[in-house]
């Protein structure tokens, strides 16, 4: 409930923003009633309705069996995951697509309880595999990053 | 007549080869990514389009490929309900109720081939149903004018929440959430850079793959770190793989009534599968009164829920071709892969791109047959798939994620916005919002805000426009009922509620 309610002044706070953002939103010449600000602050304005009923009167969250309380642990596990999808995107282009890969993926098996050597094995064939499969088969250009001085 | 003749001539498209080897690829594509935990017919659909696009598959193959991944994923999505009683998604539930008990009762290949069986009827009647009145509402749907597609936009927004059930504020924000997105980027009428905070990247709006995936392929990569476990012991199909003539015909006319009620239902915006098999399952046990034996491995049970799922995707297209209004997640998806190739659907599509549409139509009747045909010989390969442990397939499923989405711009940018998308996904899906309706906002919002525009440039800003002629008035009179809806719902149970308090 109370993170709920959170979430939704959060959210709300949001909206706020973006519509003090969208304010200034103004067509330098036009030739229709409706200019480019209607739209979006409509949106906003229908949000910022529907969250600040939820503030009020929050719907209560159906849980299912299978999903256990968050705890610390869970909580750690989710941003170390958060963590290494962020160095992924960041290392994409410099290390190119195989290394990154391996970079991340390895200690990412690693969290959901993989062995390190099974995952290592499972992750490198899997990024060869699949540079090999999208850049070379399918024409899908993937940067090669740190390795392309081994082509040619 | 006409029809007959352009559907034999989308059977000439989908007939031809390259355009079979493409269909059985999907399937068996779709029924691999609809196996894998995490992954559903919206990932695998998303995945696929900036794939189809970068292979060069011409817009007719590109939407074939597409719908037989669809199909193969919700067909895929049975396999491990039925065989591990994990529906894969939240259409599958029904089908775990007497699918995994028929499986434990040494029926496991029964009930897989019962259940593609009853899902093959079901798309067939389904199909049958989109030849008859896809090109009727085609027709009727080009006296609409700008102000009527918004009108309709908004019915179909608010089905969604009125359709949705429990839940219906939340669906709401997370449609107006979607509708907003979509305003991100340059206005293409006055030039006017909205909300990309100066960034290059955000000029053209947000990807639509790029949301797609992050808010499904991300956010369910983190959901899996709650529970992890190391695969699972799948029941084993061993003894007779096909069911017999007895039991195909002891739930014959159940496929025939849950494939009629199936098609409205997908035909309706919003319904969608979900609630089609629910409805359906619930119908045939009243049916059944006290003789069934529903719950505990009834094939009527299995059958039900099946044959609505197959004839509810089928019957979700009708909207998504006629109207360009799509009707569920997976639509809105095959929507944005339509403009990927600048085909823009809706009535006109009938008339200018027949091949496209009559293909698909007939594909979908193929991949139907190819899947009930696959399901015989492969069922003991994909069992094996289900034992894949998670440590191996997420890494492998994050991986491929980032390729789909740097293949559609190839710029990192992407990538950390799908990760930001992912994060809001999650936090969204902890709170109990839906996450579809986000996807369905942001592909009507778009149109939306084109169509409200050009109405009241008609109009020149008068409002009435939107209530002028009697298509919008009865739009507007079934949006309101809609609306009602869930009052009448809440209402209902506080006075059932009443009643009881004074019982009691």
């Amino acid at each position: 409930m109370i993170l709920q309610r959170i979430f939704a002044l959060a959210l709300l706070a949001v909206c706020a923003a973006l519509a003090v953002m969208a304010w200034p939103y103004q067509a330098a010449f036009s030739y229709e009633p409706v200019g480019p600000r209607a739209y979006p602050l409509l949106m906003l304005g229908l949000m910022g309705l529907g969250l600040l009923y939820l503030v009020f009167r929050p719907t209560p969250i159906v849980r299912k069996d299978d999903e256990p309380e968050l705890d610390r642990e869970t909580l750690t596990k989710i941003s170390a995951c958060v963590g290494l999808l962020i160095v992924f995107a960041s290392t994409f282009e410099a290390l190119g697509f195989i290394l990154s890969s391996i970079l991340i993926g390895v200690p990412m098996a690693r969290l959901y309880g993989g062995r390190w050597l099974h995952s290592f094995i499972v992750v490198a064939c899997m990024s060869l595999f699949l540079y090999w499969l999208f850049d070379r088969v399918m024409d899908v250009p993937l940067p090669l990053g740190l390795l392309s001085v081994l082509e040619n | 007549m006409d029809t007959l003749s352009y559907l034999g001539q989308g059977f000439g498209v989908a007939l031809s080869p390259y355009n079979l080897v493409t269909a059985l690829t999907g399937t068996l594509i779709g029924t691999v990514v609809g196996l894998l935990p995490g992954l559903g017919p919206i990932n695998g659909v998303a995945l696929l389009i900036p794939i189809a696009f970068a292979l060069g598959l011409p817009p007719e193959s590109a939407l074939i490929l597409l719908a037989a991944v669809y199909l193969g994923c919700e067909y895929g999505g049975r396999i491990s309900s039925i065989l591990l009683n994990i529906p894969g998604e939240a259409s599958t539930v029904m089908t775990t109720l007497d699918g995994y008990p028929m499986a434990r009762n040494g029926l496991a290949g029964v009930a897989l081939s019962l259940s593609a069986w009853s899902s093959f009827i079901g798309a067939l009647i389904a199909t049958c149903g989109m030849v008859l009145f896809a090109p009727l509402l085609a027709k009727w749907a080009i006296a609409f004018g700008p102000a009527e597609y918004f009108v309709l936009m908004v019915f179909a927004i608010v089905a969604l929440g009125g359709m949705a059930g429990d839940k219906p504020l939340k669906t709401f924000i997370a449609a107006l959430i979607g509708l907003f997105l979509s305003a991100v980027g340059i206005d293409a009428n006055s030039g006017v850079y909205r909300f990309t905070g100066d960034s290059v990247h955000l000029a053209d709006g947000i990807q639509f793959v790029v949301l797609v995936l992050g808010l499904f392929s991300i956010s369910e990569i983190l959901l899996l770190l709650e529970k992890t476990h190391h695969g699972h012991q799948a029941v084993k199909a061993t003894g007779r793989m096909l069911f017999n003539l007895k039991e195909a015909a002891s739930v014959f006319v159940v496929n025939i009534r849950c494939g009629l009620l199936g098609f409205v239902m997908g035909v309706l915006p919003g319904a969608g599968a979900t609630l089609a098999s629910a409805v359906a399952y619930m119908t045939e046990k009243r049916m059944a009164g006290e003789k069934g034996n529903f719950g505990k491995g009834d094939p009527r049970g299995l059958a039900a829920p099946e044959t609505a799922i197959g004839a509810s995707c089928c019957g979700a297209l009708v909207p998504m071709l006629t109207l360009g209004v799509p009707g569920s997640g997976t639509t809105a998806v095959m929507i944005g892969a339509l403009t990927l190739y600048n085909i823009t659907p809706g009535p006109l599509l009938f008339e200018q791109q027949p091949d496209i549409v009559w293909g698909l139509i007939a594909s979908l009747f193929i991949a139907n047959i190819m899947l009930v045909i696959l399901n015989i010989p492969m069922i003991r390969i994909f069992t094996r798939i289900l034992a894949v442990p998670n440590w191996a397939l997420v890494p492998v499923i994050a991986i491929i994620t980032a390729i789909g989405v740097y293949a559609v711009h190839a710029t990192t940018f992407d990538l950390f916005l799908m990760v930001g998308i992912g994060i809001m996904g999650y936090i969204l899906r902890k709170l109990d919002f839906p996450l579809s309706p986000i996807l369905l906002g942001f592909i009507l919002g778009g149109l939306m805000e084109q169509n409200l525009r050009r109405a009241l440039s008609i109009s020149n800003g008068e409002l009435g426009i939107l209530w002028s002629s009697t298509i919008s008035l009865s739009v507007w009179a079934l949006t309101i009922s809609m609306l009602t809806l869930p009052l009448l719902r809440i209402w209902r149970k506080r006075s059932l509620q009443r009643r009881a308090m004074a019982d009691a």
